[in-house]
């Protein structure tokens, strides 16, 4: 017996076809043999009475601290923001900023220097 | 032996699991109600074959009653871990299944006047034929094709089992697919659909 239906990859109307049939396979009924080998199982790993639930970790309770992970998402996109932010303003005052930062550090250093009375000692 | 019905339909099965965690064998039993019957069907439409479905059902609950004392409530859902388990247990014994080709007079009549044995034949073969296919998929993949067309589920619903978004899952259903008509496809003619 042939049925239509073209193996085309663009047309697997029958591939569906086939998917369905044996999503459909009505299961057999559960046998009680089945259910007690189960049970069995169960009873032979039953844990102590008492035991303890599974700690939560570390990292879960501090998600959860700080509220969820669509809070966790919130304080990522604020602090790319910031990040961002923060590049246009060095980019509007330009290198020169990072620079006269880093004169002033070293100036700051040699008064440092003399507040400690190096140059005095030497001279 | 006989079941009583689900006699805790308030409790998730999460909590009945925590239950049985704290040595409470009715937990076990209420657990064993509700949950074998769904394992046994998934079991028999990957298989096709009673007896291996009730030895996954039952290696998949001795897994299930391993894991209780780990399980953490609201990470997974009792069922979804499940499925995933009689899934791969399932594959696991597609992939080793090497069924010797039944002999045409070794098949029964049927008792009423149905298909012919040649028709029950290759609708058998055919299903193997699937079965068989969906094992050579990637795990994500038989698992969307399978929640798709055997679970009648809807994209939202498999993507929320997946944990994935629905974009994915229709990518993974379209490429579990098209992987499916590629391996089915030398054998379209044998199976029975014209070429």
């Amino acid at each position: 017996m042939t049925r239509s239906g073209p193996p085309q990859d663009r047309d697997a109307a029958w591939l569906d076809a086939l998917l369905d049939d044996v999503g459909r396979t009505p299961p057999p009924a559960v046998s009680d043999d089945l259910m007690a080998r189960v049970m069995a199982d169960a009873v032979a790993a039953l844990p102590a009475p008492g035991g303890a639930p599974a700690p939560v970790p570390i990292w879960r309770q501090v998600v959860e601290g700080l509220g969820g992970w669509s809070a966790i998402g919130g304080l990522v996109a604020a602090t790319v923001t910031g990040f961002a932010v923060g590049l246009g303003a060095l980019d509007t005052a330009g290198a020169d900023a990072i620079w006269s930062l880093g004169s002033e550090m070293s100036l700051d250093s040699e008064a440092g220097l003399n507040a400690y009375g190096w140059d005095l000692e030497e001279s | 032996m006989t079941m009583a019905l689900d006699s805790q339909p308030e409790l998730t099965d999460s909590a009945l699991l925590a239950r049985y965690a704290r040595g409470d064998a009715a937990a076990a039993q209420v657990l064993t109600v509700r949950l074998v019957p769904r394992v046994m069907a998934q079991a028999y439409k990957m298989l096709g074959d009673r007896a291996e479905a009730e030895d996954v059902a039952q290696e998949a609950l001795v897994r299930l009653w391993r894991i209780a004392p780990d399980w953490r409530e609201g990470e997974a859902q009792v069922t979804t871990w499940l499925y995933r388990v009689v899934a791969n247990l399932c594959t696991d014994r597609l992939r080793k299944r090497k069924r010797a080709a039944v002999p045409l007079d070794d098949v029964a009549d049927p008792a009423d006047p149905g298909p012919s044995v040649e028709t029950r034949m290759q609708d058998a073969a055919r299903r193997d034929a699937l079965r068989a296919a969906l094992a050579t998929l990637p795990e994500r993949q038989r698992l969307a094709v399978m929640l798709r067309h055997f679970d009648g589920a809807t994209n939202p619903e498999i993507a929320e089992r997946l944990g994935v978004s629905v974009e994915a899952v229709e990518s993974l259903t379209a490429r579990g697919k098209r992987a499916l008509a590629k391996v089915l496809k030398g054998r379209v003619a044998a199976l029975g659909y014209e070429g």
